[in-house]
C-alpha cells in the first residue's frame, strides 16, 4: 500500500482530536486567511501557537522538516527568484544580477505564509479521520438544494480509498513493464500506452469488485448519518483561535499604517 | 423434516466468451459447513455469486427459504454473507471500525445499535485492539478476519467464503480456521469454495465438487469423497493418500 505520511490520521486522544471537525474546518479557513494577511510578527505569534499544538500531536520539529523537505526547496526556490526579480535596493549583486532587499523581504514574507498555511493543514489532517471530513462534508453541503450530499460524501470515501489503490497500481505495472525492459522504448507514446492502459484497466476492475462487495453488503445512499464527536472545547478554541487571527490581521494593519505615515 | 435454507434449481449461467455452469442442482440444510472444491476455472466464484442474487442466473433458480432471491435482494444479502475472494477490493472504510460499520450503516440502524454491535463483532474476531488502523496496513490474515467481521456484524445465517486461504501462511490459516468452525458451531452455515482441500476437509460436513466445465460432479460426506479427489483435478490431502482415515483429533 502507499506509504503513510506525516499527514496521514494519527489517532490520539489530544483536544485537537476531540475538536468537532466543523469547529477545525472554520478554524483552518480563518487562520489560513488570517496568515495570508499578517506579517513577519503575526505570523512569528502563529508560528508558535502551531508549534505548540503540534508537539502535541507529538510530531518533532526534525521530522515535520525532513517530511516537508520537497516543499521547503520549493519555498527557497520562491524566495531566491522574488529576490532577483523584484526590483529594490540592492543587497549584492553578482556578474549583473542584483539581489533586492525588497525581493528578499518580499519573498520571505511569502514563504512562511506557505509555510505556517501547509503546518495548519498538517495539524487539520493529522487529527482528524477520513470518515469525520467526509461527515463534516456531508453537513456542510446540506443546506445547499439539489446537492446529494449523502453521494457527494461517499464519492469522498470511495476516491480517498482509490488514489492509493491506483498509485499501487501504477507502480506495480511500472516495475512489471520495465522488469520486461519496457524502459528501453525510446517512445514515449508507447511507454505511456503500456503504462495506462493495463492501470487503467485494473482499476476498472478493481472497482467493479468494490461495487459487487458493496452490493454484498446491501449498500444504499439512504444509510446512517454520520455522528460528530464533541469535545465540549469547541468554544474556547473558537474563541482563542478568533482572537489570534484577529491580533495578526490588526497588527498587521497598525504596523503598515505606521510605515505609511513616517 | 428439516427444510432447506437454500435451494439451488437448474442454475446455469453462461458468458458470452464461453465458461460459467451448467445447470447445477443442490440444496443447503442449517449449520452445515459446505465445501465447495474445483479446479480454478471451474465455476465456483460465478455459482457463489448466485446465492444472494450478485449475479443472475441464465436459466434456473436460487431461492431462500422458499423465496427467490431474485425478489429481495436485501433480505437475500443480509442473510448470505459473503467474504470475497481478493480481501483487499472488499474494503470500503477508512478505519477498521467504520469498514464493519458500513453494513449496519446501510441498514439504517440508529447510531448507538451499530457502535454496541460493531465492538462487540470486533472483540469477538480479535480485531477490537486495532480498530483505530487503516485496513490497509492490515496482515492478511487481519483482513481476512475484517472481512468476516463486515458480514458477521449483519448476523447472517450463511457465510460464503470465498478461497479464504489463498495468501495466508500456516498460522493465520489456523486461526482462520478456528474462526470459522466457531461461526459453525455458533449455528451458522458454511458454505466455502477452495481448490486446497487440506486445511479445512476433516472439518467440513459436506463436500460438493465442480468440475473443469462447471457442472456438479460429485457431492457427498468428505469422507466417502476421499480417494476420489484427484480424478476432478482436486490435490487428495496427505492423510489420504498415505492410506490413513481422517485423523479423529481433528473432527
Ligand atoms: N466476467 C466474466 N466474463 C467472462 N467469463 C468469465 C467471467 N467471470 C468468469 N468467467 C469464466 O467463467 C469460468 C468460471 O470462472 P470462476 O471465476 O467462477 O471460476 P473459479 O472456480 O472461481 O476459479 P478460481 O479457482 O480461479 O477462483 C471461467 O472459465 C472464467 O473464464
Ligand atoms: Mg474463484
Amino acid at each position: 500500500m502507499a506509504a503513510l505520511n506525516l499527514f496521514a490520521f494519527r489517532a490520539g486522544t489530544t483536544a485537537l482530536h476531540r475538536l468537532d471537525v466543523r469547529t477545525k474546518m472554520v478554524l483552518v479557513c480563518m487562520v489560513s486567511l488570517a496568515i495570508l494577511a499578517a506579517d513577519f510578527t503575526g505570523c512569528l505569534a502563529c508560528f508558535l501557537v502551531l508549534y505548540g499544538l503540534i508537539r502535541t500531536i507529538g510530531i518533532s520539529f526534525i521530522r515535520l522538516l525532513a517530511q516537508l523537505k520537497w516543499f521547503i526547496l520549493l519555498l527557497i526556490i520562491m524566495l531566491l527568484t522574488s529576490s532577483l526579480t523584484i526590483p529594490g535596493t540592492p543587497v549584492f549583486s553578482l556578474s549583473g544580477v542584483m539581489v533586492t532587499q525588497e525581493g528578499m523581504a518580499r519573498g520571505a514574507l511569502v514563504a512562511v505564509r506557505f509555510f505556517l498555511v501547509m503546518m495548519t493543514g498538517l495539524l487539520f489532517s493529522a487529527t482528524t479521520r477520513p470518515t469525520a471530513l467526509k461527515s463534516a462534508a456531508q453537513w456542510f453541503l446540506r443546506p445547499i438544494p439539489l446537492v446529494p450530499e449523502k453521494r457527494v460524501a461517499i464519492m469522498i470515501s470511495l476516491f480517498l480509498r482509490f488514489l492509493p489503490l491506483i498509485l499501487d497500481q501504477a507502480q506495480q505495472t511500472s516495475d512489471a513493464v520495465n522488469a520486461r525492459c519496457g524502459n528501453l522504448h525510446k517512445n514515449p507514446v508507447r511507454r505511456i500506452r503500456c503504462l495506462t492502459l493495463p492501470v487503467m484497466k485494473k482499476t476498472f476492475m478493481a472497482a467493479d469488485n468494490l461495487c459487487l462487495a458493496m452490493d454484498a453488503r446491501c449498500f444504499t445512499e439512504d444509510r446512517t448519518d454520520p455522528a460528530f464527536e464533541k469535545g465540549g472545547k469547541e468554544r474556547v478554541f473558537l474563541a482563542a483561535g478568533g482572537g489570534l487571527c484577529l491580533g495578526m490581521v490588526w497588527q498587521a494593519k497598525v504596523s503598515f499604517w505606521m510605515t505609511f505615515w513616517s | 423434516m428439516i427444510h432447506p435454507i437454500l435451494e439451488i434449481d437448474h442454475l446455469t449461467h453462461t458468458f458470452p466468451s464461453g465458461g460459467g455452469i451448467q445447470d447445477i442442482c443442490f440444496c443447503v440444510f442449517p449449520k452445515e459447513f459446505i465445501l465447495l472444491a474445483g479446479p480454478n476455472g471451474s465455476g465456483k466464484t460465478t455459482l457463489i455469486r448466485h446465492f444472494n442474487a450478485l449475479a443472475l442466473p441464465t436459466s434456473g433458480e436460487v431461492r431462500l427459504h422458499g423465496i427467490p432471491v431474485t425478489a429481495d435482494k436485501v433480505a437475500a444479502r443480509k442473510t448470505v454473507g459473503m467474504v470475497f475472494q481478493d480481501a483487499d477490493t472488499q474494503i470500503v472504510g477508512d478505519t477498521v471500525f467504520d469498514e464493519v460499520a458500513f453494513g449496519p450503516q446501510n441498514l439504517k440502524l440508529p447510531l448507538s445499535l451499530i457502535e454496541k454491535n460493531v465492538t462487540r463483532t470486533l472483540e469477538r474476531l480479535c480485531l477490537a485492539h486495532l480498530k483505530d488502523r487503516h485496513p490497509a496496513t492490515l496482515s492478511g490474515g487481519e483482513k481476512r478476519r475484517l472481512a468476516i467481521a463486515g458480514i458477521l456484524v449483519m448476523d447472517p445465517e450463511i457465510i460464503v467464503l470465498d478461497e479464504p486461504f489463498a495468501n495466508l501462511d500456516y498460522t493465520s490459516s489456523k486461526d482462520l480456521i478456528n474462526t470459522i468452525c466457531r461461526l459453525n458451531q455458533d449455528g451458522r452455515t458454511i458454505i466455502m469454495a477452495a481448490h486446497e482441500v487440506e486445511e479445512v476437509i476433516v472439518f467440513a460436513t459436506r463436500m460438493i465438487i465442480m468440475d473443469s466445465r462447471g457442472c456438479l460432479a460429485k457431492d457427498g460426506h468428505p469422507v466417502d469423497l476421499l480417494g476420489h479427489l484427484e480424478a476432478h483435478g482436486i490435490k487428495e490431502p496427505c492423510f489420504s493418500r498415505m492410506g490413513y482415515k481422517a485423523p479423529p483429533w481433528q473432527r
